[in-house]
């Protein structure tokens, strides 16, 4: 009885978030400013005067999957770069240093040259190294550290960071609000004059990022095999940090062509929120970004995943404790079907109630945690439906993905009731609320879409078209991709004691 | 003042003379004042229970945030039910109450988008609920039943214990919690409050009753206070919550007496082997200090000029100079409660380990040695100053603040004058308290890395201390429980004398068998050699079908050798073959003044009356001597399966003892598990030197 009436009082909620939600987009319609520069630059302008604060985001439409072959890591790469300096910013006298720079780079890609041939000589290699590490010595003397970072720290910046990703590579950070001038200038100058000082060492740091994040990690270590092994063609396959040996072989030259060809006006997308004056900012990005020359479009990704021929699967045996991950290759956002795709996962994985975590950790205690996530590792391009778990102690890998197939089957049979649907949908809503209460929040969120769907209203009107998504739709896109050709499943089982014996004996 | 930024933007517009189109450069900008804003206000009030409350009108959205915060937490544990706390606040909310069971809960929750969370930290408790406006007065006596009424229902008390296993089973699979967990033990001491760990033993220990009690002692009014923000008028919200929670009996307040720190500075390296990473965690630092000392403010300057942001100086040296690492940080930490730790933390290639520690621990004595210069004060004070704003730059903000100070006995201008003493710091100050506070001689290291590629880089930082981070399994001591102890000496110098009968010194034994084990592809048989070279040393040579392994264990870690094919031992595997040389019968006789046995009576095996001794603690294991000639008839060994969470014994039975070159073998062996025959070891030949 309890259960009716709250579900009763549930419905009208809904009707509740729902008209909140759809003040939301009416007030923010009014604070919001958009205008693209003739070069083709976008801006995006909230106005929210809570605080004398100002978060920005300078959104690029370009991630890993852009990669030329061989030079994995490279959208990644350049973006570290994006914090060392200008011309005149980060060192004490770019005329000299200019030269020593491109010196460098010569010098490392002779080495480059001798390294990578089988038999190389090792006498060679050593003399080469040394000519590199002595010209970096040379350059390394104009370099004034950190520079770029360090104003923006002293004049009270925050949260001064950047992010790559399969999709692409956003730069953010948030200023006290008399001072967004600072941000127009060190920002304009940041894309349109950057110089790849300290390129190599910088790559050492990389290297420690991708040990951290990939190499020393159980679950980066899977991922990495597990994306590897979904994908045969699309640049999905590939890690965002890069493959060490294409880390190894990237320069400043091929750093620059990419640069080049990718960050160019029409390619990017800022957003700006807080306590500023939309007119005045318009004056500024005009002043500062109208600098940018149009260019040629950047190139588009023309790879399609070819239809999997049949079920991949692998084992990875080490000492850690196990984990289980599928994934089913779906669609892109721009999709008809992404959207039944999203509440699919959400009625899943999403909350105590979802049918996985109900199951799997609570009810059968099987699994100390489940989730999963549609568009992986992107969704710009058809990306996987993931969902991993990691099992309880003395639960068999075998059983999590029994049971996984089970409630799998169950939402292909039409199992899934409306007020799960109703429940998901009011979930994802007043996310999306809460999520507007912030500068930085709202930056990536209308940044993001904007960049990826052509318009920040998207940001209200996706969760629109989560209405029109019924019980048939969840069944039908259940069934139109979740079955086994479509799928890669990867784990990582215990080593035990014992197993060297008896495998050296297989 | 908007009209103020424009006249300052049009000036510089006509001034920047520099740059041709009007854009200037950042050192060329002038900044106008910052907008003064007004800080919203905070109404605060005590219930007659002594319930304090705080709220701040916030409409934004149309939502409403409640906040309990709780005079309670893990410190209150016994040292025995560690985690009691945590699993507490979590099946508050998993159980729910009888009104509203915790899956019931979920769904009336989910529905309307609104959530309750419960839990217990260290030093403080929360309740929190987040709802849309329109649901607050619904859910506001749920909210209440679940902080005063849980039903604790066992089945959820078994989720949260198999949840704590589970998570205790997986704890050293990352080396950075492994380094965090282990430093922790350094500074503070293992076992004490600021470091101790949930182990099975304790999960096992905590009943219902440990969680009701625990609950009943955290939940009264004069340990409670109350942070409400969101869209609400004031006197509105102030009304329903005198008339929701004055009913709750006041209580005693309980004072945050945490136990003082024993610390006394000493130096040590410390060494976590961990085969499946290539980098190595590092931690580095020593006991720090108390939010109270009067030199708090020079300390965090001091803490900036180290590590704030990009500018800090480990970050420009470790990881833009040197390219040493990706992340690296530190800091002289000052709590309110109790000591803090000065630390320094990284992550280096393993290749690295050693030259990126002098680096780190260089850029602490170059604190001391060289005074700070003015500039780089200066740009250090801007740095935290200008970025003020952002302390104030939400109303949650502001209502946290005040909650945090009065929770801690801060005054509630404790910020700003935190910041008047940071104007005043000066470059002697940081000097002096970099001398004063850091001891960069007299630190804890402690490395989680691979030890195969690190080598012997950390012998030239100090001796090395290995440590063990073998999970202590369930009742691990409490198994062979105390015997006696004269006894045992007695009956282990008999063990002894049979296997090595005229006490000859015995340096090296090589074993010549033949190994026939069930495997999960069947039977399988193995020709092997096995030389112990005692103390520390294990070859091996099996003749599998496949071809030769050879297997080598030297001082803590070995090699495996396939053809061509050379690979380092895993850790797991080096750390078995620790415990069978530690267990090795010849190998304790050689040792038996330095063992420990505890004679545990008699027992019968297959018909036979045995004398039963654990030998400990390395060893580990426990004979079932025959009275009759003093040689071992059988022995156990329990290796902790952490998949199962469970113990496996291994029983071994010994035959056809064999006496040659002063040394007793045993030459034939069965190992049985779960009744069943594991493996047998027939051994021809062996000699002994």
């Amino acid at each position: 009885m309890k259960k009716l009436l709250s579900l009763a009082v549930g419905i009208l909620m809904l009707a509740a978030v729902q008209n909140a939600e759809s003040q939301s987009l009416e007030s923010f319609e009014k604070n919001v400013t958009e205008f693209t520069l003739e070069n083709g630059l976008t801006f995006i302008i909230i106005k929210r005067d809570v605080a004398p604060v100002v978060s920005f985001m300078t959104y690029v439409n370009v991630g890993s999957a852009n990669e030329p072959v061989g030079q994995t890591g490279i959208a990644h790469i350049f973006e570290h770069m994006a914090f060392k300096g200008t011309s005149y910013l980060g060192t004490t006298n770019y005329e000299e240093e200019k030269p020593l720079i491109e010196a460098v780079d010569d010098a490392y890609r002779q080495w480059l040259h001798e390294k990578i041939k089988t038999n190389h000589d090792e006498e060679k290699l050593a003399d080469l190294w040394e000519t590199f590490q002595e010209l970096e010595e040379k350059a390394k003397k104009y370099v004034v550290n950190n520079e770029f970072s360090t104003i923006l720290d002293q004049e009270g910046a925050v949260g001064l960071n950047a992010f790559t990703s399969a999709d692409a590579t956003g730069y953010f950070y948030s200023l006290p609000s008399n001072k967004v001038e600072l941000w127009f200038t060190l920002e304009s100058d940041r894309f349109l004059d950057p110089v790849f000082r300290e390129f190599y060492v910088e790559k050492d740091v990389i290297y420690e990022e991708r040990r951290m994040r990939t190499d020393s990690s159980p679950f980066g270590r899977l991922l990495e095999e597990f994306l590897s092994v979904a994908f045969s063609a699309h640049p999905y396959k590939n890690p965002v940090i890069g493959w060490p040996s294409d880390i190894m072989a990237t320069t400043i030259r091929e750093t620059r062509e990419f640069y080049e060809r990718f960050y160019v006006p029409s390619n990017i997308t800022i957003a700006i929120a807080g306590d500023v004056d939309p007119a005045e900012m318009k004056r500024l990005a005009e002043l500062y970004f109208g600098r940018m020359p149009a260019s040629e479009p950047a190139p588009i990704l023309t790879v399609i995943e070819p239809p999997q021929r049949g079920e991949r699967r692998f084992i990875i045996e080490e000492e850690s404790q196990p984990i289980f991950l599928k994934g089913y290759k779906t669609v892109a956002n721009d999709h008809a079907d992404a959207k039944a795709l999203q509440l699919t996962a959400s009625i899943l994985f999403q909350g105590r109630t979802s049918r996985l975590f109900r199951r799997m950790v609570t009810d059968e205690k099987m699994a100390l945690a489940v989730t999963g996530i549609n568009g992986f590792p992107g969704s710009r391009y058809p990306g996987l439906f993931i969902i991993y778990a990691f099992p309880n102690q003395g639960v068999s890998l075998d059983l999590i993905e029994a049971t996984i197939e089970e409630e799998i089957a169950k939402i292909k049979n039409g199992e899934v009731e409306q007020h799960e649907l109703d429940r998901v949908r009011t979930q994802v809503r007043a996310s999306l609320v809460r999520s507007l209460a912030n500068n930085t929040g709202l930056t990536f969120n209308f940044a993001g879409t904007h960049a990826v769907t052509g318009d920040w209203r998207n940001v209200f009107r996706d969760i629109d078209r989560l209405n029109d998504i019924t019980l048939d739709d969840i069944q039908r896109v259940a069934n139109t991709y979740f079955f086994k050709e479509n799928r890669t499943v990867g784990m990582i089982r215990t080593k035990s004691e014992g197993d060297e014996v008896a495998e050296a004996n297989q | 003042m908007k009209m103020r930024n424009l006249i300052i933007t049009l000036l510089l517009f006509v001034c920047a003379s520099a740059s041709i189109m009007g854009q200037t450069r950042y050192n060329e900008l002038t900044f106008p004042d910052l907008r003064s804003f007004d800080l919203p206000n905070v109404e605060s009030f005590d219930l007659k229970n002594g319930i304090k409350v705080f709220l701040v009108e916030d409409n934004e959205l149309p939502l409403i945030n409640m906040t309990v915060l709780v005079r309670a937490g893990s410190f209150m544990e016994s040292g025995d039910k560690v985690g009691l706390a945590g699993m507490t606040g979590t099946v508050m909310r998993t159980g729910g109450t009888e009104t509203y069971p915790g899956d019931e809960l979920n769904e009336l929750l989910e529905a309307r988008a609104a959530s309750i969370e419960t839990g217990f930290g260290m030093a403080s408790g929360s309740a929190f609920m987040g709802v849309l406006k329109e649901d607050f007065d619904d859910l506001l006596p749920v909210f209440k039943d679940v902080m005063l009424n849980p039903a604790f229902p066992q089945d959820k008390i078994d989720l949260v214990k198999t949840q704590n296993r589970s998570a205790i089973s997986r704890r050293n699979d990352n080396p950075g919690p492994i380094a965090a967990r282990e430093f922790n033990k350094l500074i503070y001491g293992e076992g004490t409050v600021y470091a101790r760990y949930t182990e099975y033993e304790h999960i096992d220990n905590i009943t219902r009753e440990d969680m009701i009690d625990f609950h009943a002692k955290a939940y009264n009014g004069a340990n409670l206070m109350i942070a409400v923000i969101g869209d609400f008028r004031t006197r509105d919200m102030k009304r329903k919550i005198e008339r929701t929670f004055t009913d709750i009996p006041r209580g005693t307040k309980r004072e945050l007496d945490f136990p003082p720190v024993d610390y006394s500075f000493d130096i040590s390296v410390n060494f976590v082997n961990k085969t499946d990473v290539n980098q190595s965690n590092i931690r580095i630092g020593h006991i720090g200090g108390r939010r109270a000392n009067p030199d708090y403010a020079a300390l965090q300057v001091m803490n900036q000029i180290l590590s704030g942001g990009f500018s800090g100086r480990l970050l420009q040296e470790v990881r833009t100079n040197l390219g040493y690492a990706y992340s690296v940080g530190g800091s002289y930490i000052s709590n309110i409660h109790y000591d803090g730790v000065f630390f320094i933390t990284l992550s280096t290639a393993s290749e690295n380990t050693a030259s990126a520690i002098e680096a780190s621990l260089n850029e602490v004595v170059r604190l001391q040695n060289e005074p700070v210069t003015e500039e780089e004060l200066a740009a250090t004070k801007d740095r935290m100053l200008n970025s003020i704003v952002f302390r104030y730059d939400s109303k949650n903000k502001i209502l946290n603040e005040q909650v945090s100070n009065t929770y801690n006995g801060l005054p509630m201008d404790a910020f700003d004058r935190y910041i008047d003493e940071v104007r005043k710091v000066t470059v002697a100050d940081i000097q002096r308290v970099a001398r004063e506070y850091i001891q960069p001689e007299n630190v804890h290291i402690l490395v989680v890395g691979n030890g195969n590629e690190i080598g012997d880089q950390l012998e030239r930082l100090g001796e090395v201390n290995s440590i063990d981070i073998t999970i202590p399994r369930p009742g691990q001591q409490r198994t062979e429980a105390a015997g006696d102890k004269a006894k045992g000496a007695e009956w282990l110098g008999k063990m002894a004398s049979a296997i090595i009968p005229e006490s000859a010194e015995i340096n090296s034994l090589t074993i010549q068998s033949e190994i026939a084990m069930q495997t999960p592809m069947g039977a399988m048989n193995i020709r092997s050699t096995t030389v112990y070279e005692y103390p520390g040393t294990i070859l091996q040579e099996l003749n599998t079908p496949q071809g030769l392994i050879n297997m080598e264990f030297r001082d803590g870690s070995g090699t495996m050798r396939m053809g061509q094919m050379s690979q380092p031992l895993p850790a797991q595997q080096a750390d078995q073959m620790k415990r069978s040389l530690n267990q090795d019968y010849v190998n304790i006789a050689r040792n038996r003044n330095n063992q420990t046995a505890e004679y545990l009576g008699m027992h019968e095996i297959e018909g036979k009356e045995l004398v039963k001794i654990h030998i400990g603690p390395d060893a580990d294991i426990t004979f079932y001597i025959d009275p009759e000639n003093g040689l071992p008839f059988a022995s156990k060994v329990s290796n902790f399966n952490p998949a199962t969470g469970g113990d496996t014994d291994t029983y071994t039975f010994y035959e056809n003892w064999t006496l040659s070159d002063g040394v007793n073998v045993a030459y034939k062996i069965v190992n049985k598990q779960d009744g069943e025959i594991a493996s047998t070891i027939t051994t021809n030949s062996h000699s002994a030197e």
